[in-house]
Order: C-alpha cells, then structure tokens, then sequence
C-alpha cells in the first residue's frame, strides 16, 4: 500500500514515436500523481494526441515504456485499461444507440458490477438523465460531449485522459465539463487534459506542460507560472525558461 | 557473390538444358518441358514457404527486413508459379489435347498462383502506415500458406489423376538434366529474392531520406 | 473469464441491434442475392433438360453467400470506425481474441438471417429438393457460413484499419476460400441429387470423394481458418 501512494499514477518514461520517417514525440517524459490534474499544451501538431494515445495503449512507443497505476501498459493490458477513461476527439458513442444503452453496452464491456445504479448515477452526474432515452445520433455536440464524459468515468477510473475536451463546446457547456473534472480530481483521480486553449488549461489544471515538436518544454506547478504571460503567448514563455 | 549465384544458376541451366535435349530427351518431345515445369513447381512452393517464415518472423520481431524478404518471395514465386502454370498448360495441350482441366492437381496449382497474386495486389493496395502494410501482409501470408497443405500437398499425394505424381525419368542422364534444372532454378530463385530484397530495401532508405530532409 | 462472456455478450447484442436499427446492411444483402439468384435462374433457362437446375442453383446459393456475406463483413468494423468506437472497443479490458469471436458471431447470425430468406427462394425457383435432408442441408449451409464469416471478419478489420477500399476485402477472403468451395459445392450437389453420394475418377469433384469427406473438409477449414484467425486478430488491431 505504501508503494502504491507514492508511486505516481502515470509515469511516462522517455517515449518515443516516429510515424514512418517523423518523428512525433522525442524522449518525452511526464508523471502524475492522484489527485493531480496536468495540462498538456501545445500547437496542432506538437505530439499531444500522440502522447495521450500511447498513454492509453492505442499506440504504442517505438521506445520507452508507461506506467497507470503501477501497471506497465505493454505487460498488463488487462490491469490498466480498468484504471484508464479517455475522453478522444471523436465521441466512441453508437449513434443507432440510446444514451443509457451505450453507457450499458461500455459498462458491461468493462464488467461494471450493479450496473443499472451506477449508470443512473453518471446520468445524474452530467446531467443527462432527461435524454436518457433518445438515440445518440440527435444528441447536440454539448450533450455528446456529456455522454462521452459518463462513458469515460462509467467504470470509476483512476486516470482520466481527455483529449481537447473543450474543442467545439460553448460557455456553458465548458463551464460542466470543468466541474466534472474538478469533482473528479477532488475525489483523489488523475487528469490529464490536451488544449490548446490556455486559458482554460489554466483553469482545470494544477499543473502545466508544453509539449512543443515532440518534447517537453515546460512542466511545473501552477503557482510557479506566470499566468498572465502563460496566457498570452505560452510558446515563447515555456521557450524562455523564465 | 551474387554475381557468382547468377552465373552459377545460368550454367546450371544451360546445363540442364543441353543434357535435356541431347542424351536425356524424353520422347514424346513435347515432355521436354517437364525439365522446366517441375523445378519450378518445387521452387515456387519452397518460395511460399520462405514467405510464410518470414511473415511469422516479422509478427515475432517487427524488422522490416522480414516483411521486404516476404515481398521480395512472393514477387519471385509468383514468377515461378506463373511458369509453372505456363507450362503445364503447354503440357497439358500437347499431351491430353487440352489446355487446362479441373483435375486437383492443376487446380491447386491454379489457386497457388491466385493465393500469392492477391498477397502481391494486397502489398500494392495497403495505403497508411509501412508497419500497418507488413503487419497485414504478414497475416494474410500466414493465411494464405494455411491452403497450402491442404490443397497443394495433399494434391499431390492422390493416386488417381490425369496428371501422374512423377513422370518417370528413366535414364541416370534425364535424372541429372533434371536435378540440375532443380539445382538451377533454386540458386536463380534464391538469387532474385536476395537482390528484389535488397533493391526495396535501398528504395525504403531512400524514400526515408527524402522524407527526412 | 465471466467478464470476459459479459463483453462478448454485449458486442454480439449491440451488432444485432444496431443493424436492426440502422438497416444498413441486411436489405442491401437482400436485394443482392436476389439478384444472383434472378440471372443465374435466367442462365439456367438455356439448359435443355432439368439436369443443370441443381448445379446452377448450388451455384447461386454459394455465390449469393459469398459476396452478400461479405457485403455485410465490410461494414461490420466500418461502423465502429465511424465515430470512434473502435478505439472504445480496444480502450475496454478484453483481449482481440473475445473481440474477434464476438464479431465473428454477430456475422454468422447476420449472414444466417440472410440464408433462411435466400436458400427458400434458390429452392423454389431452381425446383430443387433436397429429399428430406435437411439436418445434412442445414449443417452444409452453417459450415460454409462459419467459413465466410471467419475470413470475412478477420479481413474486414484489415482493410477497415488500413482504410484501404472495400473492394480489396472481397479477393482477399475469396481466394483464400477458394480451396473451400470445392467440397461445398459438392455437399450441395448430392443433397440436390446431381451427384451420387460418392465420386470416383479423376477430377476435383472426384478428389473430394463423397459426401462425408466433403463435410469433413469443411469442418477443417471451419477449424483451421477460425482457430487461426482468432489467433491473428490481435495483430491485425496494433495500432
């Protein structure tokens, strides 16, 4: 128990990724530990989604290795996919499917025990309970994005992976998605979120990367950045090294 | 040294050849060409099996060597399989007055030959990644090879067919035209494959350095 | 293990409804074997006696089959590729192989909807009968399902993952059951009565042998291509 608290829940250890003769990511480490929320930021292009997507074992490293929750993700696929949610660019939802029959066709893909409750739980927690039962297909891109959140913390994860969970999103609907996330890094979770939105990294994170042509530019506390100056040009900040 | 394999492998040849058609000539003549037709049956199967192997060495390993040497063996034994073919049709029309029959024999030559033209059209078709390509190819190659045995080799293996198991080659000197050919047609086989090899692999070089710069 | 059931349950259910809903596929396949069935039954008509009506009519149930069958196989993983749900699929604790037979099951019922509404009309129309063997009928028409279907999925993953033209699926999982057709064809030549229960000479049909070797060769493609295509799914999925 005690290795467990001090090791972190993500630990990536100097990935590398070319795609064919590119290369993507170059020696990139990173770690988190619970209850902390990293923001990944960066330009279209920098090797966020990449990252993420190795993290959550649909691609995997040329070389180094990641660890969820203590698991290396190439020896234990089977321990660390329960540990892992990931909230992508597409919504991974069937749109022929009511809301409550994807969330119940992930829950028993995961093997979530006591599922009626725990979906009505998730319906209530993203606020989806009123369209519960209309199909996926005439959901808003809000509500998608609502349903793609329960889809992720169905099966009570202890990392989430959320790749520009914000991407297309109005006030309001940015505003739930940030209180889902704090809730969920309140009760002790791991986030890691890409944006290229500063701003609202800023605001969901309790520290900030960049990840600028496939390596690590910047990784420190939030308190220990310059938010204003982050805010405004976070290249040329995270460059500087100030 | 492969200028070494080539020549060897011509001489052999034009060895077999000479013996074939002087002291070891085969009456009907039209069965000449069996010092043709059967070495390359022999070949191309020895091809497809070097396929399979380096399509399970790729899965086991992911050296893109292995999945250059399966292009290269499939590229080379479908020009084997397609002489093979040829031939046998020559043979066919020239011995029982027809070109092709569906006896198990030509049959399972047939569908050898189509088994590896689509794994060629599948290398041609894959778009994306190379490593997605060879993965796939080597999956299909090992799939492919699963025919094999049980159509090719039990084929071979039945008694009762227009197309006798062996020919006899009765005299000690049509025996020797024969293993020569054999010995020929592996060494030009093995030969083809090790330069068709290195060829894509000095196109894959190059492809990366141009992407590179 | 049981988790394992629970997965496999849920992807085979969610295919079957989601198909049902979306009605994709299963009409497309429909009007395609009737077709088959239509111009081969008009091909028929220039032979001079009823003897050709069985050969033409196996003919028509395997190539309905084969190319409806894969029809349906291509957009089995197209609709998890569309909005992402492939990767939900892998993101999910199972291992490819659960994946694959649960795919593969979902196909053989697809395909199995599909012959109980073709093999009727095939009999009708070529006036075939099948001499109240339809325990042997039944077993032909399954094995040679499993047999499209095994191929069919593992390939239509490839070509889904590599998204590579769907026209590519339909060689690759023909060739390979090329060697197939052959006892299939000639199982469902003797239920129809053109052939004797057992060959002898020397063609392909002859090699088969009788109707008990033919099932029996079905049964070791069934085997060898399943089996093999189970092991192989997961490499298919990398990446």
């Amino acid at each position: 128990m005690v290795a467990e608290t001090h090791s972190p829940a993500v630990q990536v250890n100097s990935v590398s990724k070319a795609f064919g003769a590119r290369p993507v990511l170059k020696g990139v480490s990173l770690a988190a530990t619970r209850g902390e929320a990293v923001c990944l930021c960066g330009v279209n292009g920098a090797g966020k989604s990449t990252l993420l997507q190795i993290i959550s074992g649909l691609l995997r490293p040329d070389r180094g290795s990641v660890d969820v929750g203590g698991h290396n993700t190439a020896d234990h696929p089977g321990q660390f996919k329960r540990q892992l949610g990931m909230i992508s660019h597409k919504s991974m939802v069937y749109p022929e499917l009511t809301v409550t029959e994807n969330l119940n066709f992930v829950a028993r893909l995961y093997g979530v025990t006591n599922r009626a409750a725990r979906i009505d739980e998730l319906l209530a927690r993203t606020g989806l309970t009123a369209f519960s039962y209309d199909r996926a297909a005439i959901l808003s891109r809000g509500l998608l994005q609502r349903l793609a959140i329960a889809r992720a913390l169905l099966h009570e994860p202890s990392v989430l992976l959320a790749d520009e969970p914000f991407a297309g999103l109005d006030g309001s609907a940015v505003e739930y998605v940030l209180s889902v996330f704090a809730d969920f890094v309140a009760s002790g979770g791991t986030l890691l979120t890409t944006t290229h939105d500063t701003r609202l990294g800023l605001r969901c994170c309790s520290r900030v990367a960049v990840l600028d042509a496939g390596a690590i530019l910047l990784d420190r506390p939030k308190e220990q950045v310059d938010s204003e100056r982050f805010i405004e040009d976070y290249l040329s900040y995270a460059r500087s090294g100030s | 040294m492969r200028r070494f394999l080539l020549i060897g492998a011509l001489g052999l040849l034009i060895a077999s050849t000479w013996l074939g058609l002087t002291i070891g000539a085969i009456t009907p003549v039209q069965r000449n060409v069996l010092y043709v037709h059967v070495p390359n049956s022999v070949c191309a199967l020895l091809s497809f099996v070097v396929l399979l192997v380096a399509s399970i060495a790729y899965l086991a390993t992911s050296k893109p060597l292995w999945d250059l040497i399966a292009a290269a063996c499939a590229e080379v034994g479908v020009l084997l399989a397609s002489i093979l073919n040829g031939t046998g049709m020559i043979f066919s029309r020239a011995e029982w007055n027809t070109w092709w029959t569906p006896s198990p024999r030509l049959v399972s030559s047939a569908m050898l030959w189509f088994l590896y033209v689509v794994y060629l059209i599948l290398r041609i078709s894959l778009p994306g990644a190379p490593r997605q390509r060879a993965r796939i190819c080597a999956v299909f190659g090992i799939i492919a090879f699963l025919d094999v045995p049980m159509v090719y080799i039990s084929a071979r293996f039945i008694p009762a067919d227009v197309h006798p198991p062996n020919f006899s080659f009765d005299t000690g000197w049509q025996t020797a035209a024969l293993m020569l050919g054999m010995l020929g047609t592996a060494l030009l086989a093995g030969a083809l494959i090790w330069l068709r090899t290195d060829l894509l692999l000095r196109r894959q070089r190059l492809e990366e350095e141009l992407l590179q710069e | 293990m049981k988790h394992g059931w629970l997965g496999f349950k849920a992807i085979v259910a969610k295919d079957i409804v989601v198909e049902l809903r979306a009605k994709q596929v299963l009409p497309t396949m429909f009007v395609l074997g009737l077709l088959i069935v239509f111009i081969l039954r008009l091909a028929a008509e220039s032979m001079p006696t009823g003897a050709g009506m069985p050969i033409m009519g196996a003919a028509a149930l395997w190539i309905a089959f084969l190319f409806s069958g894969m029809l349906m196989q291509e957009r089995s993983f197209a609709t998890e590729k569309e909005d992402g749900c492939m990767d939900g699929l892998l993101l999910a604790p199972l291992d490819a192989g659960t994946i694959y037979l649960a795919k593969l099951c979902a196909n053989v019922v697809m395909l199995s909807i599909f012959e109980a509404a073709v093999v009727p009309l095939v009999l009708l129309s070529f006036g075939l009968s099948i001499d109240g063997r339809w325990l042997e009928f039944v077993a032909v028409l399954v094995l040679g399902n499993l047999g499209i279907s095994s191929l069919g999925t593992l390939f239509s993953a490839a070509v889904q993952v590599s998204r590579s033209q769907g026209s590519l699926l339909s060689i690759v999982v023909l060739v390979v059951l090329m060697p197939m057709m052959t006892p299939a064809l000639f199982a469902l030549l003797v239920l129809f009565g053109a052939l004797p229960e057992e060959v002898a000479g020397f063609g392909s049909l002859a090699f088969v042998g009788s109707f008990k070797a033919a099932l029996g060769y079905m049964i070791a493609f069934d085997a060898v291509f399943s089996v093999a295509c189970w092991l192989l799914f997961g490499v298919i999925l990398q990446e």
